[in-house]
């Protein structure tokens, strides 16, 4: 398969007045054409600041990129200027936010802001800019885009705010798109609707997603891949398959145990992760999620966990999966789901460090 | 529940808010439900459903057009002595969805806590006050050096505590939790979720729970409630509803929740409910109807005969 993105080695920091906070530490992992990776974890995880990273949004400074490699379609776009980036961003890398009411211009038409893409990018003039933008409507499922198309962001609710939004980032047929929590303002009906629509526009168009979310129901339905990111870095990476029915590490079985079942009457307390997340100013020694984490052995306290390979697709950063780490069982809720994997090693491998 | 005992009971309420123009938005357009004592009965439906006006008018937050909610048989909107009005305040608090704007930012948190105590007067020396301060906190999961804090210094899971400790202050009997862990993290949710259901166990509390994340609601209710465009259009037990939901609407929000299982997810089929498929006559009487025990349903006499037919 052709990768049409790759990060290498990531490392983005903030500089503050209480220090520098270290917001993703070492992140790697590759894109294909074509498919879906779901990036999960929780606020502060440094999923969005990834994402952020690869659209160079971060505002330079206060953040920093301190290392690796960004590369998409051949080229570094972690050494490119802004001015560069301008003719990368919008064209061939779109994105859409969570909140569309703040992600659209509230005083320029909804149409316009479809035209600004089409005539900056693809150099259209603005009669066949102005068509295309009611066809681009019409492809979101907005009815009546004759109408709307001269409509402002407020007299549009917030599902077809998000479906402008989701217009205007797929006007230049960008090859990747980027999707920050995109539909976690929304409700579930309209969700379903989205989530529909964006696979639907996949299949057309061959773009490659990048889908920031924490909710584990929505990577069930749209990931091909899944990276599970903790503290600023990928703990767990794996085919949608792997992570939901073989999950290794430890804080994805707490992240799938945490959610409560919609098909059993169980009424058990739910298995919520004690404590909160590290402050990424001093990140801790050892696994960051150590603290957090009921299986946490000594060693996790003084070194941090290599990656191991799984399977061809799946990673997982724990001790657990040292041979000599002791057998231990998963909680129950994440038991119900484990299946035997024909893919996966006799034994997980330890991945070094110069791959 | 051994003995069901009505706390709440809400007759034909309505809250309608004038848009000008001689028009008026119709936010809650006869709403009739009980809340039965110790229970949690759960409030779903999409953005703009009225169900968080709902809660908002079951407090008081609002004036309703009409109908009536009683509390212990006490109505809420009837004219009251200020004294009868701040003793059923107290048995009433609120938790709100975004813990960043529910807590006044110049206020230290043992302040924001004792607010309540102060207006009640339920401490009679600033020790039993502090005193009152730190059980709370501990109560939520918090510590006392907690107290002198400003809300800025916590995470959004720590701000909903501080949330819940503020409404526990005055021992009220009943609360309505408005969205209380939509803003939070899947793995913090659980944590307040835990505390919330802990709290309902020792001081026997009664919860109406306003969300749309069903998961979670079905997880923490009893009952079930769910609103369409100001109506309540279907109420059951929180099994009986998933398990068998009768009104169409109901059955096309159920079938849109993405669940976290890739292999059900690729051959999930979406029903969607479309309002004109009732076929409802013009004049027709829509009444909420009992199709099984304790299963209400939003229907006309025909659709009645019909669901009594197919489900019991």
């Amino acid at each position: 398969m052709e990768k049409l993105l790759e990060v290498k080695d990531l490392q983005v920091s903030f500089q503050t007045y209480g220090g520098e906070v270290q917001a993703v530490r070492g992140v790697s992992f590759h894109l294909n054409k074509g498919e879906t990776l779901a990036i999960v974890g929780e606020s502060g995880s440094g999923k969005s600041v990834t994402s952020q990273t690869i659209m160079r949004l971060i505002p330079t400074p206060p953040g920093k990129i301190k290392s690796g490699q960004i590369i998409f379609n051949g080229e570094d776009l972690a050494k490119k200027t802004d001015k560069e980036m301008e003719a990368i961003r919008g064209k061939d890398i779109g994105m859409i936010f969570q909140d569309p009411m703040t992600s659209l211009n509230p005083t320029m038409k909804v149409g316009h802001q479809i035209m600004e893409v089409l005539i900056k990018h693809l150099k259209m003039d603005k009669a066949a800019a102005k068509e295309r933008a009611i066809e681009l409507l019409r492809l979101v499922g907005i009815p009546m885009p004759e109408k709307r198309v001269n409509q402002y962001p407020h007299e549009f609710s917030g599902g077809m705010r998000q479906r402008a939004m989701i217009a205007v980032a797929l006007a230049s047929n960008p090859k990747l798109l980027i999707a920050d929590e995109p539909t976690t303002a929304l409700d579930v009906t309209i969700q379903a609707q989205i989530l529909e629509l964006m696979k639907d526009l996949q299949k057309k168009m061959g773009t490659s997603i990048i889908f920031i979310t924490h909710d584990l129901g929505v990577v069930a339905n749209v990931a091909d891949r899944v990276a599970v990111m903790y503290a600023g870095k990928i703990v767990e990476m794996g085919t949608v398959d792997e992570i939901f029915y073989d999950p290794r590490h430890p804080y994805t079985w707490g992240l799938l145990a945490s959610m409560p079942s919609l098909d059993s009457d169980d009424k058990a307390e739910l298995a919520a992760i004690p404590g909160t997340p590290p402050d990424l100013t001093n990140p801790p020694k050892g696994d960051a999620f150590a603290p957090r984490n009921p299986y946490a052995m000594k060693i996790d306290f003084e070194l941090e966990p290599p990656m191991f390979k799984i399977s061809d697709t799946h990673y997982a950063a724990t001790w657990l999966l040292h041979p000599d780490a002791p057998k231990v069982e998963p909680p129950e809720a994440v038991k119900k789901r484990l299946r035997q994997l024909s893919s996966n090693y006799p034994q997980p491998v330890i991945v070094k460090e110069s791959e | 529940m051994a003995e069901k005992q009505k706390l709440i009971e809400i007759k034909n309420l309505k809250q309608y808010f004038p848009v000008g123009h001689g028009q008026v938005i119709k936010a809650v357009d006869g709403v009739t439900f009980d809340i039965y004592k110790g229970e949690t009965l759960g409030l779903v439906g999409e953005s703009g459903c009225g169900k968080s006006t709902t809660g908002r008018t079951i407090i008081g937050l609002y004036q309703a057009t009409d109908g009536e909610v009683l509390f212990n048989g006490v109505s809420v909107h009837a004219k009251k002595s200020s004294q009868e009005l701040k003793e059923l305040k107290r048995k009433m608090q609120m938790i709100f969805q975004d813990p960043y704007a529910s807590l006044n930012p110049r206020m230290t948190v043992a302040d924001i806590i004792a607010e309540g105590i102060d207006i009640h007067g339920l401490a009679k020396t600033k020790e039993e006050r502090m005193k009152r301060v730190y059980e709370l906190l501990e109560t939520v999961g918090l510590n006392r050096e907690h107290a002198n804090r400003y809300p800025h210094e916590f995470s959004g899971g720590q701000r909903q505590r501080i949330g819940i400790a503020r409404a526990l202050a005055v021992e009220p009997e009943f609360i309505i939790a408005d969205e209380p862990i939509s803003a939070l993290d899947v793995s913090i949710q659980a944590q307040v979720v835990n505390l919330m259901k802990k709290l309902q166990r020792e001081k026997g509390l009664t919860y109406l729970f306003i969300a749309h994340d069903l998961s979670m609601v079905k997880y923490i209710s009893d009952r079930i409630g769910v609103m369409y465009f100001g109506k309540m259009v279907e109420l059951a037990e929180a099994e009986e509803l998933y398990r068998n939901p009768i009104h169409p609407y109901t059955k096309a929000l159920l079938s849109a929740i993405p669940l976290p299982d890739p292999e059900t997810e690729r051959v999930r089929r979406r029903t969607v409910y479309d309002p004109s498929q009732h076929n409802y006559k013009e004049g027709e009487l829509l009444e909420f109807r009992e199709i099984t025990p304790g299963h209400f349903v939003l229907c006309s006499e025909e659709e009645y005969k019909k669901y009594k037919a197919m489900y019991s």
